[in-house]
């Protein structure tokens, strides 16, 4: 389908690429997209999808390749030159802001004006409500405060935002993540009467079933390149599943091959945060690494907040060695053998303009203490003993974070949780926005931790990593437990499967 | 997968080397240039004195002056150090400390030393708790709190400045203590060197210790730097931060009960001022705005500088108000350099 005259797609990218230092995010990609059709976009994590977005959104001046509008060859260096030429971005972030009326946020930027000091408001309000229309959202007052309504709501208020500035081409980033199922039919019905006036829409999501229900062809991306474009009614979830995840892989992350035993050092029982995960009970055992999966606000992040005791939990119990546990806070929790490596390395994982030394430190500072002393200098060999382990590049504990390559910084955060020598470790994403060597360094330091009798719990949203790694998945869907998948089961196909809630794949044994 | 693998996964990675550079550069300024700067200061002071500058007498006015400053500031180090910018309640802190030094003159003079600090150490754990436990806005709170503090002051005493002598009963032992009190700011050892210079420098001393010695120095180090990172390192944030307040309450109280001895009055009114002279000093010192960088070593040449400053711009002779214009560009431009190296330290 590659031969056509340029007018008939709304959108024509040709070779395009965006390096950034060190890797080729997009790498070379033709991406079509014709008038009046839904374009699902799909890949995991870092295959490049938002990137390649980020390139129409004008956010990378510095792309190569060509790309067509309409059929004419446009330019996109700013996002201001991407909306003019018919670029319209629903975030996945809302980006209205929240404490002004409706109407204004429609209308940001070009408000109609009755002279040049007063704004036309009878004119304005028509201009929204209008507006408001096209998204089903004819009963909404635009003169409330978009703090006031629902989160759907907000969301349609913003594809209306969007939609102001006369797109040719919208592109939706994950627009269901914050919606329920019968809000997602709303949007769904929107979307295809957007489709019907003629607009190209690209969609990305996660969820596999969304994208038989709405979009008419798919294209897959797998690290940087376009692997495949399909129609929708071509494909089966089980083929686009494989395009997504490639096959070489399973060689790269290599067997994990520790011990387990039968012993029980975690256990949790009906532990709930209402409103973030329910009635979760899972058990760790010794030297296992136990994967929780699921999408992106299954509720991962907020579980393994709650053990540590970062956050409360409203009802539930938790066994550690047996017997029941409350900790306090988190120092607590260290001391009990809790540790916790964060999702956000920039915000609460390293104090950056901070040495190594210092950061490796920070969660053993009582522990090495003597009396109320405390010197860094004096557990040197410690810290010198964990960066080596974790092959950090340049070894030097007095060298401040911020100074490091973000992979080097990622093997620093391990390092210091490696350094807190606790029983459990809890990481939450360890290898995420990391390169290849940093990525096998953490995973072989994953697989010691275990191999010496400790476990560990493995939030990642890098499904062969959590195959390469894992002996068991805890599958998570919408903040339940709804299965667990034994260490012969789990395949990236079948992690896939079962957290998008089609069951068929998932061996349960509940335990 | 596989590509990504030999190009990216075996040669060692680069470091961006400028960055470091630009980082050491600023570091080693933040650490050590005030010394440099006291230094050109006495040489710019030796210039307009006409040779007068290290005379007994002028030494000992600078001293005099920068003791009050200096004891104050080492407190303070530990609440901007922590990240919270600046106690504004140590006017009040200050003025409460010597208030209650000369109410209680009548058990005696140790006694009375005891009851002032002691107030410190109270309006310090509240700062704690609020701002620690709470997390209330720390220049917010301590704002109010002052003024809180104020009306009580006001209120409880009608607005009279207290006088040690005649306040204390016409007992031989409650004049002794009375007596006591005002020689605490007029005792010298040697020629000129005064009591006052010696608890500031002593009050550093322990300072510097507690900074750079003990665990609380280093947690604090964390929490300055990032809050959320020293909370997801399990540290206890909440006692860390009400340690670092209640020491400074106590050291501002400390400095707030010899400036009362200094002025021989106790009044409501006695610390105006010290909240920004104090933090224009140990910014001087190369102490970071926004936290976690900074040494008490540099703090106490920030305060060394201020003081030469204010004795060249007597020197010069300039009068109570263009001191007031000085001292307020002194602090904008380095509250600028501040957010300026802050900046080239990645951390703004």
């Amino acid at each position: 389908m590659a031969e056509t005259a340029n007018s008939t797609y709304a959108l024509d990218m040709r070779a395009v690429s965006k390096r950034f230092p060190g890797t080729l995010a997009v790498n070379q990609v033709d991406f079509r997209v014709k008038k009046g059709e839904v374009h699902a976009l799909m890949g995991e994590n870092g295959a490049g999808k938002s990137t390649l977005m980020k390139v129409l959104a004008g956010l990378y001046g510095d792309y190569t390749g060509e790309i067509f509008i309409d059929g004419v060859k446009r330019e996109l260096h700013s996002p201001e030159m991407a909306k003019e030429f018919g670029i319209g971005m629903v975030y996945q972030e809302l980006s209205l802001a929240r404490r002004i009326s409706i109407c204004e946020n429609l209308l940001v930027g070009r408000l109609p004006k009755k002279n040049a000091l007063f704004i036309d408001k009878k004119k304005a309000i028509a201009e929204a409500k209008e507006l408001l229309a096209r998204v089903g959202l004819d009963g909404l007052d635009p003169t409330i405060d978009v703090s006031e309504i629902s989160q759907c709501d907000a969301q349609l208020v913003e594809i209306a935002k969007v939609l102001g500035s006369k797109p040719k081409i919208l592109v939706m980033d994950e627009p269901t993540s914050a919606l329920s199922s019968e809000e997602v039919q709303r949007l769904f019905a929107i979307i295809r009467n957007l489709k019907k006036q003629g607009l190209a829409i690209v969609y990305i999501s996660h969820h596999l079933a969304e994208i038989f229900e709405i979009a008419d062809t798919v294209t897959v991306m797998r690290d940087g390149r376009l692997v495949d474009t399909a129609l929708v009614s071509d494909v089966t979830t089980e083929s686009l599943v494989e395009k997504m995840v490639g096959k070489p892989i399973n060689s790269f992350y290599a067997e994990h091959t520790g011990e387990i035993s039968g012993e029980e050092v975690l256990r949790v029982e009906d532990y709930t945060r209402w409103g973030f995960f329910h009635h979760v009970s899972f058990a760790l055992h010794r030297g296992e690494v136990l994967a929780i999966c699921g999408l992106a606000g299954a509720g991962r992040t907020e579980i393994a907040r709650s053990l540590v005791s970062v956050d409360r939990i409203d009802r539930g119990k938790l066994f550690v060695h047996g017997r029941e546990t409350h900790f306090r806070d988190f120092g607590e929790a260290i001391r009990g053998g809790l540790g916790y490596l964060s999702e956000d390395r920039k915000v609460v994982g390293l104090a950056l303009p901070q040495t190594v030394e210092d950061n490796v430190l920070s969660c053993v500072i009582d522990k090495y203490s003597r009396g109320i002393l405390f010197s860094a200098r004096d557990e040197e060999p410690l810290v010198q003993e964990k960066i080596d382990e974790m092959r950090v590049y340049p070894a030097d504990p007095m060298r401040q974070i911020n100074s490091f390559s973000g992979g080097n910084q990622q093997k620093i955060l391990m390092a210091k949780w490696l350094a807190a020598d606790v029983e459990i470790l809890i990481l939450d994403e360890p290898t995420r926005g990391v390169d290849v060597g940093a990525k096998q360094t953490i995973h072989e330091a994953i697989r010691r931790f275990a191999a010496q009798g400790r476990s560990v719990i493995l939030l990642s949203s890098d499904l062969p990593e959590v195959v390469g790694l894992c002996d068991r998945a805890v599958i998570l869907r919408e903040g339940h437990v709804i299965g667990e998948i034994p260490k012969a089961g789990i395949t990236e196909n079948s992690l896939l499967i079962a957290a998008n809630g089609e069951g068929e794949y998932v061996t349960c044994r509940k335990s | 997968m596989s590509e990504k693998l030999n190009t990216a996964g075996h040669e060692p990675e680069k470091t961006d080397e400028r960055r470091t550079e630009i980082s050491k550069f600023s570091l080693l300024f933040n650490r050590l240039g005030i010394y440099v700067v006291v230094i050109l200061l006495i040489l710019l002071g030796m210039a307009v004195s006409k040779g007068q500058f290290f005379t007994a007498g002028n030494v000992q006015s600078i001293l005099e002056a920068v003791a009050l400053i200096g004891m104050v500031s080492a407190g303070l180090i530990f609440v901007v150090y922590a990240g919270n910018m600046n106690d504004m309640s140590i006017p009040m802190t200050m003025a409460l400390g010597g208030m209650m030094t000369v109410q209680c003159i009548n058990f005696g003079f140790p006694v009375a030393l005891l009851v002032g600090i002691a107030t410190g150490t109270v309006i310090g754990l509240i700062n704690g708790f609020m701002i620690g436990k709470l997390r209330a806005n720390p220049i917010i709170w301590t704002w109010g709190f002052n003024l809180l503090l104020s009306g009580i002051a006001r209120v409880t005493w009608g607005g009279k400045q207290l006088y040690a002598d005649s306040i204390a009963k016409d007992t031989d032992f409650a004049q002794k203590s009375a007596s006591a009190f005002y020689s605490i700011a007029r005792t010298y050892i040697g020629s000129f060197i005064s009591l006052m210079a010696i608890v500031m420098i002593v009050m550093f001393a322990i300072s510097w210790f507690i900074h750079s010695r003990t665990a609380f120095g280093q947690k604090l180090k964390i929490i300055g730097t990032s809050y959320d990172v020293a909370r997801f390192s399990g540290i206890d944030c909440t006692k860390t931060l009400v340690l670092a307040y209640t020491i400074c309450s106590v050291c501002a109280s400390i400095g707030g009960i010899f400036f009362a001895a200094l002025r021989k009055t106790a009044s409501y009114e006695n610390g105006t001022g010290y909240d920004f002279s104090c933090l224009t000093a140990v910014l001087l010192g190369g102490v970071l705005l926004s936290g976690g960088k900074g040494s008490v070593v540099g703090a106490f040449g920030g305060v060394l500088a201020y003081g030469i400053l204010n004795n060249i711009l007597s020197w010069v002779g300039l009068d109570t108000y263009s001191k007031y214009l000085v001292q307020g560009i002194v602090f904008l431009f380095i509250v600028w350099l501040n957010t300026y190296s802050n900046r080239k330290l990645g951390k703004a």
